[in-house]
């Protein structure tokens, strides 16, 4: 297995460098709203000196530390297989005695990282120079946030394989992408921190895996939670990584099974 | 229907294909053009049942050549897919290497391929020497195995410098050479090959053709193979098996088809001073001349001596030859005319 990650990577890793300009489009593109709500955010709690008693300063580092969490968390598996599953591509890869999604398109989101964050790092040293966050980290959280971040890609990478797969039974999952992602913007705490949401949206988004993925690992490293939070949180975490686990494979199951009974 | 009397058997017996009364119906909607019956449709979908493959059975032995043919839309590329996993069935069954292909095993996956002419396995913007690699790793390929394998590849293909240039960068022909080289990297047994040589120039085509027969002949592999050019029909497989409207029409010699569809021959003549020489009293006098300006006759097979001892001795022959009714005449009769038993 080893084998093939390691020949995959290298693959990967190539066709996404042929891809570099495609890659930083996509980028500047995905920086345009976090930037956004981090400016709107700093100017609000500079003109009222605070927001729920977070300052400015706040603001600034909670958007930076998303900008790196979400880069790290987020996946692209929709962008890679949709296009296999319409245009019958994803028969090459069944006929391959490994699981598809599980190694190339795994492979395909962790090389696209790769050259994201690479790309993200002078711009995230500019952004940190203008806006001056107020951020205080510790070896200990920092530690933490390794397996709360790994848990949390692997939430969002089987969740966001199960919907891709939806394109087993329809050409419409491009919509329900869109929707899938406006969800995820709101309860992952996007557009703002959870803590500023009315009552009834912070328990929806407790509800939901989102916030488990973006706002757990983010006040994490802030440093905002207590020891009794960051256990609840992990447990979510694990809770709903097997959840994930049980809806990817089912439909995958299914999909592959409508995939070959229409004509792949 | 014609069967081999005994297909080669495989290590424990049974053939390495084995196919009963295998069928693959789709569902497809079915809607006329325009707005108004898209409209319709949206709220009641007619569906209309499409019988791709209707109880096909055969077996193939260890190591035959078998070449799959009918017309486009004849159900051949849909029984491909079932025999290579892609497809579940409607009904019936299918045993290729004693595992039933659609439950997918890693087994089954491993020992056989599937190439298709117009498909793209290789990854598009590297070179293939990539892709191998990746396929070495994918099916477990020890170091050394694959230092032969793609030796004996590289011997057959001469793939040369064509696996180090990005794959998008090749011509059609160099990137068939090295589709099939990455599909059988991994020795399969069993290799679906569905036209292998489709848009290849003729060299190409003769190229692929002899690679094919000297990796039959050096690994025992069973092949069953579809394609449109009857030369690779005639210069690959002893046997042939049509289907037409998804149900098998003949299964034998690609020999013994000829006999029984066109059991005639043609006898092409030039005659010298005769313009009008009433050919047609010796048989049916085909339309037009050859280049030469040979007349063509179409005669009975069991009459050719004593037609041609005729036309000797009673016509100013300069040159006669004797030649079996072109394959793609035969192969078009086989898929139009219902065959006797």
């Amino acid at each position: 297995m080893f084998q093939i990650f390691r020949r995959l990577w290298a693959l990967n890793w190539a066709e996404q460098w042929q891809y570099r300009a495609n890659l930083l489009m996509y980028l500047l593109f995905w920086l345009v709203a976090p930037i956004v709500y981090l400016a709107v955010w700093t100017t609000v709690a500079r003109t009222q000196g605070s927001v729920n008693g977070l300052t400015a300063s706040d603001f600034a580092a909670y958007y930076m530390v998303l900008l790196v969490v979400d880069v790290l968390t987020s996946q692209i598996t929709i962008h890679v297989l949709a296009p296999e599953i319409q245009n019958g591509n994803l028969s090459n890869r069944l006929l391959l005695p490994v699981h598809p999604v599980l190694t190339q398109v795994l492979v395909n989101n962790i090389a696209f990282k790769a050259l994201n964050l690479i790309a993200l790092a002078p711009i995230w040293l500019a952004l940190y120079l203008l806006f001056r966050p107020a951020l205080n980290l510790s070896v200990l959280y920092l530690a933490l946030a390794v397996p709360a971040l790994v848990l949390a890609f692997g939430i969002l990478f089987l969740l966001g394989a199960a919907l891709t797969l939806v394109a087993f039974w329809t050409t419409r999952v491009w919509a329900l992408w869109n929707f899938y992602s406006a969800v995820f913007m709101l309860f992952a705490g996007h557009f703002v921190p959870l803590a500023l949401l009315p009552p009834l949206l912070q328990t929806i988004a407790k509800a939901l895996p989102f916030s488990y993925t973006l706002y757990f690992p983010i006040q994490l490293i802030l440093g905002k939670l207590a020891p009794q939070e960051v256990a609840i949180n992990f447990g979510m975490q694990i809770v709903w990584l097997a959840l994930a686990c049980v809806i990817f494979r089912v439909t995958w199951r299914a999909g592959v099974r409508q995939f070959s009974a229409v004509g792949a | 229907m014609a069967r081999p009397a005994s297909p080669a058997f495989g290590a424990n017996g049974t053939p390495p294909i084995v196919v009963e009364e295998l069928s693959k119906t789709y569902k497809v909607t079915d809607r006329e053009g325009g707005f108004g019956a898209a409209v319709r449709s949206f709220f009641k979908r007619k569906f209309k049942d499409v019988r791709a493959v209707q109880r096909v059975s055969f077996q193939i032995g260890q190591g035959e050549i078998v070449g799959f043919l009918g017309p486009n839309g004849a159900g051949k590329t849909t029984t491909l897919k079932m025999l290579s996993g892609l497809l579940y069935p409607t009904s019936g069954s299918a045993q290729v290497l004693g595992y039933t292909p659609w439950e997918r095993q890693a087994g089954y996956l491993r020992s056989m391929t599937l190439v298709m002419g117009q498909r793209n396995r290789l990854a598009w913007d590297v070179p293939a020497a990539d892709s191998f690699l990746l396929n070495k790793a994918i099916y477990r390929i020890s170091d050394d195995e694959y230092k032969r394998s793609f030796q004996e590849l590289d011997d057959l293909l001469e793939l040369g410098p064509i696996i180090r240039k990005p794959v998008r960068n090749l011509s059609l022909g160099e990137r068939m050479k090295c589709e099939l080289a990455a599909s059988l990297l991994h020795r399969p047994s069993v290799l679906f090959l569905d036209e292998p040589t489709i848009g290849l120039d003729v060299g190409a085509q003769s190229r692929i053709r002899a690679f094919l027969k000297e990796y039959n002949r050096r690994n025992g592999a069973t092949i069953i193979l579809t394609s449109h050019y009857m030369a690779d029909v005639v210069a690959l497989c002893e046997r042939v098996i049509i289907i037409h409207h998804g149900e098998l029409r003949y299964d034998g010699g690609l020999s013994e088809l000829s006999r029984r569809i066109a059991p005639y021959k043609i006898i092409s003549v030039h005659l010298g001073g005769c313009d009008d020489c009433a050919l047609e009293s010796y048989g049916v006098v085909l339309p037009g001349e050859d280049e030469t300006g040979k007349k063509r006759l179409q005669v009975p097979a069991d009459q050719v001596p004593a037609i041609t001892a005729r036309l000797l001795a009673e016509q100013p022959v300069q040159d006669l030859t004797i030649e079996d009714p072109p394959i793609e005449d035969v192969i078009e009769r086989a898929f139009n005319e219902p065959l006797r038993n």
